[in-house]
């Protein structure tokens, strides 16, 4: 449940470190965002020599909130935080990798929201953590 | 048997692109079922009760060829255990919360949850599994416990493995459940006379509102009065109307 004015971290390593969201990309007057939503939001801390400075309007998707995500077969999964990763407007993201959970089903399955990150994103079932490299960039 | 030379070509279309080749090499299973309820594949998952040698229970999708159902395994299901009671969490019930250092915390209910996320420890609530076998309340050593194990990798499908499976799990589970009730009630055996002492007390004490004093003086022993009721030979002609 995401809305405008909420922090969020950021899980990858594009140079933004805290986002405040400004908007729901979605409906005009979407209320909340949950995960695998757009959003635009602004940069409120940075990892320093990066290419992204404060205050700069980004778009970001969400990965992991702290609200409840209902799967499709009654599965219900909460997370401790409010995280995001940082895209651009065609859907790739920022960074070159994504750090800690993410949920593979919401990324990989149904919803098409990003289509170019072909990430092989671990499921938090395999009790996996750390860091997965972005493949479609060839960094490594 | 030519059904079995469609099957690539059926999941290819219906498989989600991120499913895992290297798990279908493994021999999933596949039936060929007449079309049941859901409510009937929930029984049956709930039949088979906790995981021994084949570790997930499927959540079958279906598709439908005809009047057959052809039931393909998409997903994975197990069932788990409640982080917090110990009870089993049945697929779709209860929430997962996954904390930041990957560590899962899995709840059968939100009581289970709420009482997580006030902090208290299990080991010290007393209606959790893990309270009673750290206090000796429950059963914690036994050969039966060894039967149920955690796997991770998916087991060929045999139909005889599957059957001898079920089959066990019924006699160990009946053998576990019997050993247990034994434990119990052998932990209450030694205090029988402590009980029963203390019941004779309590009756002492308020015999006044067991029996009238009036009764009580005339009759001093703690045992309530016996009451005859005659029952004449005339009321039970009576009572043979009201069977029609």
């Amino acid at each position: 449940m995401i809305q405008p004015q909420t922090h969020l971290n950021v899980a990858d390593n594009s140079g933004a470190r805290e986002l405040v969201c400004i908007r729901i990309i979605g409906a005009s007057n979407r209320r909340y965002a949950h995960i695998c939503d757009i959003i635009v939001a602004v940069i409120k801390e940075i990892v320093l020599n990066t290419p992204l400075e404060r205050s700069e309007v980004i778009i970001a998707i969400i990965v992991r909130t702290h609200k409840e995500l209902k799967h499709d077969n009654g599965m219900i999964i909460r997370y401790d935080d409010n995280v995001a990763v940082v895209i651009d407007q065609e859907g790739n993201p920022k960074g070159t990798q994504i750090f800690g959970i993410v949920d593979e089903t919401q990324f990989t399955m149904g919803k098409d929201t990003i289509a170019n990150i072909k990430t092989s994103i671990r499921n938090a079932d395999m009790n996996r953590k750390g860091t997965i490299q972005i493949g479609y960039l060839n960094k490594k | 048997m030519c059904l079995f030379q469609l099957f690539p070509i059926l999941l290819a279309q219906f498989l989600p692109f991120h499913f895992n080749e290297k798990e279908f090499n493994h021999g999933l299973p596949f039936y060929l079922f007449r079309k049941k309820k859901k409510t009937e594949e929930i029984r049956m998952l709930k039949s088979v009760g906790p995981n021994f040698y084949t570790p997930f229970l499927s959540l079958f999708d279906q598709l439908v060829l005809g009047n057959c159902v052809l039931l393909v395994n998409l997903r994975r299901m197990r069932l788990e255990k409640c982080w917090f009671c110990s009870s089993t969490v049945y697929p779709g019930h209860g929430i997962k919360f996954v904390r930041n250092d990957a560590k899962i915390f899995r709840f059968c209910r939100s009581k289970c949850h709420k009482n997580f996320k006030m902090k208290r420890n299990p080991c010290k609530v007393k209606w959790t599994k893990a309270y009673r076998r750290l206090h000796g309340k429950d059963m914690t050593q036994d050969s039966t416990f060894e039967f149920e194990r955690k796997r991770n990798r998916p087991e060929r499908y045999d139909r005889n493995l599957a059957e001898n499976t079920l089959k066990a799990i019924k006699k160990i589970d009946k053998i576990r459940s019997d050993r247990a009730s034994d434990h119990i009630k052998n932990r209450l055996k030694t205090g029988k006379v402590q009980r029963q002492k203390e019941a004779r007390k309590q009756l002492e004490l308020g015999i006044h509102l067991v029996k009238a004093s009036l009764a009580l003086a005339q009759d001093s022993s703690l045992c309530l009065p016996k009451i005859k009721v005659n029952v004449s030979q005339a009321q039970t002609e009576e009572n043979q109307p009201m069977e029609e």
